[in-house]
């Protein structure tokens, strides 16, 4: 391991040796009473006002020995530490933090003065709340943990922070109380997390894989939210959570599917209309999943599904239609998929021209040219809507739709009773650290069913949920 | 997942998944036979079982698995022959579920008859039921209990308006032989308590867990015994024609001209809990050889693809031949049933006692 030595030009000079890059800048200053200092920095990421105002401003007057605690007490900085080895000063350089040699000193000072460019703390698009906290978590990880800290005023919060990535070196926070999370279930999310060999961590959806019992499963084992009320009201359960550098995205485990169903608006509006609202979206996902599987194995394989007068208006529309009904449900649900994913991407005043081809040039010119049904536009429209009644399951829930469309058109209802029947037995046996994903209705936890699809009142939801197996199980006096 | 099946677990199994296989070709059969006395027959297996299954809940006491019970007693090598014997019986016994649930499928569920591949999916599914553990069932049939008291009380609700329970009467007009036709015939469909002796040690023994485990079986005969009993109101002399009693006794609901076959949406509830209860008694064929031959994983994986395999061969082979089968199973085979259902579960307990 090398280190600084008291040659100010060597130090110097080793120091760029590991940091060649271009943006990696040297300033060298000479303080009144003639001592030699430099300070290497990241020329991006560093706040050069403060740079000047807490260290080189005192310096310049300071006349004292040359002992690195002598001049750390002369900074008005209030993040500095002392350091000797070469690679952990050039790792500082790297996160922002200057490095300040001096001639005749074999230590250096580090000093918190970095500056990175943040957004605005804003509302998240995918999380949007008629009641309740507006805040979003943003891409700056200070930020994120400071509006946890905000929100969890106790002691018992604890941030553990980690590193991954080996070229990223991405900052990773594991946030728990103390006493109130299961501890096996924090070691174990920390030994995943140490376990990570990958270069970067771009986002904090790299991690979900990592941190997954079946990482190769289509199935969600990791809990997401861009929001701090969200976040914290989870961590309060007793669950860890898992901030990430760079990623406004925070993760929550154990994650059950339960949760993907409520809404932080659920707690702020009457225990009935959460209730509601719950059914709602649960009707909907499921009407989005089923209803073109449906449609296509009534037409194909089981008329009698339809009501009389549905079925003579369906024929009807259907009579000129030039393709199978799968195969018109499958196109008219590609030509959602893409306009979906074209829509997300392009610029807002060129989504408008795109909602217009794509509803009015599309919809109305396919259905009077004959190429699909007015009924199958009508079912696609609505399971595209009802798929969006829950967000975050949109990318298991849309596959999965798909496959039972697949499934519809070549077996029929059974092929799609035996699908949910498969995909059901796949979600009661996942697990993940120690939790049912499936919980609290397989297996049925009694008292965790007031917080599932029925939202009791307040009150009555003394205790934590059980399944989260924490240790302090009261959370209502 | 290695806990073991919660008492709930066990008891939503008796009350609502061990039920559903009774419901398809068995009220048709014993219409035949034993005509408006159709409930009496099916009342002697139901008291018959809930002895077989008071037995075998006694014999849980101990905590053990059927293989370690026997083998304290009578030995390692009566406990593997036994365990053998009991694992063949239960793949027998899956046989008749399986046809019947293909003939259910293709008529149900298809306008026109549909290919001969129409029902491999199931034994796909089935390889995929067959190579899990039986605890992990236990949660599957937590789900499985309100889905399947959904579909039958939809499928009641909607029959009751076309009920004429005066078919039922007089009680007895079927005389003797028409009864203990029916109480043969019905004994095919009665095979519960071999599957829970394979489920001992599976499941944490609580205490009064007999009461209660034969309580709850008792209670899913109560809703066998009252479709059954709408199923014959319904059709009265034209019950022994109506073949797939549950997806046809609501479908005179005044409603479904304008709603469409809404009983179809409890059909396929009932359709599920049937996939998995069809399958079943296989997957405790195959706990039990694991448990004899202790390769628990290795043993499971090959016998749950090999036993999938078999059925779907013999779907295929005996594809226009179900009524020869299911005479084969309900004639000359039928006391394979008392035999493993109702006497080794005595004698289980028995030993349990003894031990």
């Amino acid at each position: 391991m090398k280190c600084v030595t008291g040659d100010l030009e060597g130090s110097k000079a080793a120091l760029k040796k590991l940091l060649p890059a271009g943006d990696i800048l040297t300033f060298d200053f000479v303080s009144e009473s003639g001592m030699r200092f430099s300070c290497v920095f990241a020329d991006p990421l560093t706040d050069k006002d403060l740079l000047g105002e807490q260290v080189v401003s005192p310096l310049l007057h300071y006349d004292g020995p040359a002992r690195a605690e002598d001049v750390m007490h002369k900074l008005t900085s209030p993040e500095q530490r002392s350091e000797r080895a070469l690679d952990k000063l050039a790792e500082e350089v790297l996160t922002g933090n200057p490095v300040l040699l001096f001639a005749d000193m074999d230590t250096a000072v580090i000093v918190g003065t970095k500056r990175i460019p943040v957004r605005a703390i804003a509302e998240p698009s995918t999380d949007v709340a008629v009641k309740g906290p507006r805040e979003g978590f943003i891409e700056d990880f200070k930020t994120n943990t400071s509006l946890v800290r905000r929100r969890l005023r106790t002691p018992e919060l604890r941030i553990d922070l980690l590193e991954v990535g080996r070229r990223s070196r991405t900052a990773v926070a594991v946030c728990y109380l103390e006493g109130t999370t299961k501890r096996e279930i924090v070691e174990k999310v920390k030994e995943r997390i140490k376990k990570i060999d990958i270069d970067i961590v771009a986002d904090s959806s790299y991690l979900t894989h990592f941190l997954s019992s079946r990482p190769y499963s289509l199935v969600k084992q990791v809990g997401t939210t861009e929001k701090p009320d969200i976040f914290c009201a989870k961590i309060a359960e007793g669950r860890v959570g898992i901030l990430v550098d760079g990623s406004p995205i925070a993760l929550t485990v154990p994650y059950l599917l339960v949760e993907d169903f409520q809404s932080s608006e659920d707690y702020f509006v009457p225990p009935h209309r959460a209730t509601f609202t719950r059914l709602l979206r649960l009707f909907a996902l499921l009407a989005a999943i089923y209803l073109p599987a449906y449609y296509v194995s009534a037409q194909l394989f089981r008329l009698q599904l339809f009501p009389v007068r549905l079925l003579l208006t369906i024929s009807g529309a259907i009579r000129d239609i030039p393709f199978s009904p799968s195969l018109e449900m499958l196109l008219v649900l590609l030509v959602l998929e893409t306009l979906n994913e074209a829509s997300v991407r392009m610029p807002k005043y060129v989504g408008m021209a795109l909602s217009v081809v794509g509803a009015l040039v599309l919809g109305e010119t396919a259905v009077s040219a004959g190429f699909v049904s007015t009924p199958a536009i009508i079912i696609v429209a609505f399971s595209g809507i009802g798929l969006y009644a829950v967000p975050n399951l949109i990318e298991q829930t849309s596959v999965l739709r798909l496959a039972m469309l697949l499934i519809a058109g070549s077996v029929g209802t059974y092929g799609v009773l035996l699908a949910t029947a498969f995909v059901l037995l796949y979600l009661v046996t996942t697990e993940n650290y120690g939790a049912p994903l499936f919980a609290p209705f397989a297996p049925v936890v009694g008292r965790d069913l007031k917080d599932s699809i029925v939202k009791y009142h307040l009150q009555s939801m003394k205790l934590r949920p059980e399944t989260l197996k924490s240790p302090n199980r009261r959370r209502l006096g | 997942m290695n806990e073991k099946i919660s008492s709930r677990q066990l008891y939503f199994f008796l009350a609502c998944v061990a039920p559903v296989g009774k419901l398809v070709f068995l009220p048709t059969e014993l219409a035949k036979y034993a005509k408006n006395d159709l409930l009496l027959p099916l009342l002697v297996q139901f008291a018959l079982q809930a002895a077989a299954v008071f037995c075998v809940l006694l014999a849980a006491r101990r905590e053990q698995s059927f293989y370690d019970l026997v083998a304290d007693m009578g030995g390692a090598f009566t406990a593997k022959v036994l365990s053998v014997l009991l694992a063949l019986f239960l793949a027998f016994a899956t046989l008749l579920p399986i046809l019947e649930q293909k003939t259910f499928v293709q008529s149900v569920f298809y306008d026109t008859l549909p290919s001969i591949l129409s029902f491999a999916p199931y034994f796909l599914f089935a390889a995929y039921v067959l190579t899990h553990p039986l605890p992990a069932l236990g949660r599957i049939w937590d789900v499985l209990a309100p889905i399947f008291l959904v579909g039958m009380a939809g499928i009641l609700i909607l029959s009751f308006g076309a009920c004429d329970f005066g078919a039922l009467l007089p009680v007895g007009a079927a005389g003797a032989k028409g009864f203990g036709r029916g109480v043969m015939l019905a004994s095919s469909w009665f095979f519960d308590a071999a599957v829970l002796l394979s489920l001992l040690g599976k499941f944490r023994y609580r205490r009064g867990m007999a009461w209660k485990g034969t309580l709850a079986y008792v209670a899913g005969g109560a809703i066998v015994l009252l479709f059954f009993a709408v199923f014959y109101a319904v059709f009265a002399e034209t019950a022994m024609n109506q073949l797939f009693a549950f997806a046809k006794t609501s479908k005179y609901f005044a409603g479904i001209t304008v709603l469409g076959r809404i009983d179809y949406l409890f059909i396929f509830a009932l359709a599920i809990v049937m996939a998995y209860a069809s399958v079943l008694p296989a997957q405790a064929g195959v706990s039990l050889l694991s448990d004899a031959f202790s390769h628990p994983k290795y043993l499971s994986l090959i016998l749950g693809i090999s036993l999938a395999v078999l059925y779907f061969i013999l779907s295929l082979l005996l594809d226009y031949r179900f009524g020869q089968a299911v005479n084969l199973i309900n004639g000359p085979l039928f006391w394979l049933f008392p035999l493993f259902s109702v006497l080794l579960p005595a004698a289980t307990a028995l030993v349990g006692r003894k031990a």
